[in-house]
């Protein structure tokens, strides 16, 4: 039992990081109908930036580093968009996901050029974690659960109830519609990458204090984004946020059933069973299938 | 010396196999297949645990063949329902998942320990062991899957496959069964890729599952970018090109201490040359349809 | 664009054409090693090890006058730029011996290539019990894990512990080391718990943990590299997993007490055990800090040393042709104690070794033999 209550914690800590990519890509897949390869990189940026400037020489604060990080993250993701995405506005989807391929392989090697290929951790310091009956918890992930929690709060309060946040969630959920009603598209474009880019940073920085970075973490924290996606219904941000814990839950549950030697194939099961049988996600309309 | 460039071309003839199937999913019916490997792989498995248990050469590659055109049948049946950028995706993740059953299903695929001494080719009580001999053979059976497949892209079914491609609803306004057409491109690609895996693990005679990774299918995607308009003629040079420029690499004169960079900076230039292909030149990749506002 | 590419191949021809040139007075012997990739952090270490035994072997006279020369060829960690790297020794270099990538996958994977072209394979880090049946030209001075997985289960039952789980790497080196250690230590009348299989280079492992954690275990083998294992044993102090950790020889590293501190506290495994106080240690010891000062000494790099002096004296004695080493190889192994201890070589190209434990105390590494 105890190891039941342990997996339920790790998959919701796990849920609510994934949460956060999740709402950034549907974001970007709702508004520019491509599944962007590269948004596992700013998860990675995100990390490594805030990685650099807690590190010496800098010794940045980890408060500090992480504003840093999150706005070095939202520069690099709108030099993508003027340098790449700008120019395939009406592209077929495939050569934009061709082209974030490519920016993926390109930014991820060269974090490993410039950092190497090995597993590195931010400079916090090794305890115990607390024991709460079943369930043991470090004092890092209590923070990273309540990061979360206010980023996705922020993000509600952004969506819900500023102008600019209404709109967006209008195009992404259905661009149409959206723009019978004449909303500045390009505007709300960068500021669908700006919000992204946000939530990859945060998320990226969270997933490497609560485990650890390298190069290539981007890629597996990608697809586990897009099975949330899915799950949501393209361009669904509610349900993206939902569609993120139901995957940390499934990793972490599932291995009690699965062999554990599976574990990081569950999302990508998750994705199949999703596009076959409700392509529309469990929450949403018909809206992204095509 | 000729035995080194030997070895390259065997290398490029397998790789433009494996480069052709994709060339005829990708770049004549528009199946972005982003799991490509999965079928390299289980033909590679197929045929070597098949010869390894003692069948002749021709016996475990002819089954190995039926193996993965059977499994690629199978799944068909599920992922073809969907299009796009959801169809790549369900491949990859179908891709990824292979990958971890070659992995984890020790009791067939030994794991990750890998499958040595895979028998070499013999047809007939002809043996292929040299490299001479290899390049021919290979050489021969990649003539005769161009052949094939440039000879289904001319025929009526490469013209539907066009078709598909280029604008399915109406393909199948006009009575196409588009569903039937693009399984059977899906089938030719992977067997093409499943005889391409086989050839590999009866060359290199050792294979483990990090041979199959996502890596080569974009090495892959990348040859038929590069291949360009030239359909399936370019995907065949290009592979050798690119293989050839893998191994050119060997022969630069760079320090020691630069070696840890080379396999990342070649990766950082497939990302360059991927990102500037579909920037500069997108007809390379996708026939823009006349008029596509729909989505 | 096409100006570039032309450029491109006119710069690989020149280079080929140089690469080709061969000097005379010259013996040149071919070297495969991870210089890139995953396990370029070792390679370069085994590569300092080589070239420190082969400029002293140049010192002294190099082979019967000539001087011995290693021609380096990046196998990138992977099967199949390995398999493409010792078919350019083989066939543009014209090698008579190539000392073997590391990793028994890759190891695995040449061997049949040698073994056909009739050249010489020697290997210094590869444990795999399967390439004791490798062929005829397969040597290695490194031991096979079939003699450590008996080591880690003789040091669980001298411990005192009867059950036990096993989480492993899952490779060829995690996966052979653990049937190896099954085997024995349920002959022994052990039980094992669980058989937990980890992927390398992953950030979070805690999923395989709490299986562990399921066992409240007195004691855990734990069969893991440094980098996986500072991950590992971190993250299993942050579960408040309280059990005697017992691993294997590839976590013994200062750098895991570096990157998992009081995580490893009291860790302790076994190792292939050669003295570190033998003459020839400490001559080896000496010789590495004057060549390059206060660089530690890497990992498996007393191996790599042994393996390139032995390969010169059987070039020395058997001469330059693969033939002629493959003789003079089990001849002038007879007997040869070097830094890593006796190195005959057995029938199969096989060496024996003596085990020994380490443990980690206040944050040190313990070896006792």
């Amino acid at each position: 039992m105890t190891i039941f209550f342990q997996s339920l914690l790790d998959g919701l800590i796990a849920g609510s990081i994934y949460a956060l990519f999740a709402a950034g890509l549907t974001l970007v897949y709702g508004t520019l109908h491509f599944i962007n390869f590269a948004h596992g990189e700013l998860i990675m940026a995100g990390a490594f930036l805030a990685y650099l400037f807690m590190m010496p020489p800098l010794l940045l604060s980890p408060l500090l580093s992480g504003i840093f990080a999150v706005t070095g993250v939202v520069l690099l993701a709108l030099l993508m968009d003027k340098t790449v995405f700008s120019r395939l506005r009406n592209a077929n989807p495939l050569l934009l996901l061709i082209a974030s391929l490519g920016l993926s392989l390109l930014l991820q090697n060269l974090a490993q050029v410039l950092w190497g290929a090995k597993i590195r951790a931010f400079p916090f310091p090794l305890q115990r974690g607390k024991v709460f009956g079943p369930v043991v918890i470090t004092s890092v992930q209590i923070t990273i659960l309540w990061v979360a929690a206010l980023t996705i709060f922020l993000l509600y309060l952004f969506l819900k109830f500023s102008r600019i946040g209404k709109a967006v969630r209008g195009v992404a959920d259905n661009p149409v519609l959206a723009k019978t009603f004449g909303v500045e598209s390009e505007k709300i474009i960068r500021i669908v990458w700006v919000v992204a880019a946000i939530l990859a940073a945060v998320g990226g920085i969270l997933v490497a204090a609560d485990t650890n970075l390298e190069p290539h973490m981007g890629i597996v924290n990608l697809v586990r984004a897009f099975a949330a996606v899915l799950i949501g219904g393209a361009g669904n941000v509610w349900g993206a946020l939902i569609g993120g814990f139901i995957i940390g839950l499934s990793e972490n549950l599932g291995v009690l059933l699965l062999p554990i030697g599976y574990k990081d194939a569950i999302a990508f099961f998750i994705i199949i069973l999703i596009l076959l049988f409700r392509p529309e996600g469990l929450f949403g309309t018909r809206w992204g299938v095509r | 010396m000729t035995n080194y460039f030997l070895h390259i071309l065997v290398s490029g003839e397998i790789i433009a196999l494996f480069a052709m199937g994709l060339q005829l999913e990708i770049g004549e019916t528009g199946l972005y297949n982003f799991g490509h490997v999965a079928f390299f792989g289980i033909g590679a498995y197929a045929s070597s645990l098949l010869s390894l248990a003692g069948l002749p050469f021709l016996v475990s590659l002819g089954l190995a063949l039926l193996i993965t055109g059977g499994v690629t049948w199978l799944i068909g049946i599920p992922i073809l329902r969907l299009r796009g950028d959801y169809f790549g995706l369900a491949m990859l993740g179908f891709g990824e998942i292979t990958r971890k059953i070659f992995l984890n299903e020790a009791w067939l695929t030994k794991g990750p320990m890998g499958l040595p001494g895979i028998p070499r080719p013999s047809l007939f009580g002809f043996d292929i062991h040299t490299l001479p001999r290899f390049a021919v053979f290979y050489g021969i059976l990649v003539i005769l899957v161009y052949l094939m497949i440039r000879h289904i892209v001319r025929s009526p079914l490469g013209r539907v496959f066009t078709a598909i491609r280029d604008d399915e609803l109406s393909a199948s306004a006009i009575g196409k069964n588009t569903y039937g057409f693009r399984k059977v491109c899906l089938i030719t690609g992977a067997l093409a890729a499943g005889l391409a895996g086989a050839l590999w693990a009866h060359y290199i005679t050792f294979i483990s599952p990090s041979d199959f990774t996502l890596n080569e299918t974009i090495l892959a995607l990348l040859i038929i970018v590069l291949g360009g308009n030239w359909g399936i003629t370019g995907a065949l040079v290009s592979s050798f090109f690119v293989i050839g420029f893998q191994e050119g690499l060997r022969f630069l004169p760079f320090p020691d201490t630069f070696g840890r960079y080379i396999a990342p900076v070649q990766q950082m230039i497939f990302g360059l040359i991927l990102v500037l292909l579909v920037l500069n030149r997108p007809g390379n990749l996708i026939k823009e349809r006349p008029a596509s506002a729909s989505d | 664009m096409v100006k570039k590419f032309v450029m491109f191949v006119t710069v690989i021809c020149v280079a080929l054409f140089f690469a080709g040139v061969s000097h005379a007075g010259v013996v040149k012997i071919g070297a495969v090693q991870p210089l890139s990739g995953n396990l370029a952090v070792y390679g370069q270490g085994f590569k300092m090890a080589i070239d420190l035994a082969t400029a002293e072997i140049n010192a002294k006279g190099g082979i019967n006058g000539k001087k011995l020369e290693i021609v380096y060829e990046d196998g990138k960690g992977t099967a199949k730029d390995s398999v493409a790297a010792v078919r350019k020794l083989i066939d543009i270099n014209k090698v008579p011996l190539i000392l073997g990538p590391a990793a028994s996958t890759n190891f695995l994977a040449v061997a049949p290539i040698c073994e056909n072209a009739h050249v010489v394979l020697i290997g210094a880090e590869s444990a795999s019990p399967a390439i004791t049946k490798a062929g005829a030209y397969v040597f290695r001075v490194f031991p096979s894990d079939k003699l450590q997985g008996k080591g880690v289960a003789e040091l669980v039952e001298k411990l005192g512990y009867k059950k036990v789980p096993v989480l492993y790497i899952n490779n060829d080196w995690g996966k052979g080391l653990k049937d190896v250690f099954v085997a024995n230590f349920t002959k022994k009348g052990g039980k094992v718990l669980a058989e937990i299989p980890y992927d390398q280079g992953k950030t979070d492992y805690r999923a395989q943990l709490l299986q562990i954690k399921r066992f409240n275990p007195k004691a855990a083998v734990a069969l893991v590299y440094v980098k996986d294992g500072a991950v590992i044993f971190k993250q299993a102090y942050e579960l408040g997993i309280k059990t005697q950790w017992i691993a294997g020889s590839a976590a013994k590293s200062g750098k895991l007490v570096k990157l998992a501190g009081k995580a490893v506290e009291g860790l302790t495994g076994t190792y292939p055990a050669f003295s570190n106080t033998s003459p020839a240690y400490k001559a080896f010891a000496a010789a590495w800090k004057k060549k390059y000062g206060d660089k530690k000494i890497g990992i498996f790099a007393e191996y790599n040393y042994d393996m390139v002096h032995l390969v010169a004296r059987a070039l020395a004695k058997g001469g330059a042709t693969p033939d002629g080493i493959r003789k003079a190889l089990y001849k002038v192994s007879k007997g040869y104690v070097g830094v890593t201890g006796d190195k005959t070589f057995d029938s199969n190209g096989d060496v024996g070794s003596a085990y020994g434990v380490w443990s980690v105390k206040d944050g040190k590494i313990i070896s006792k033999r």
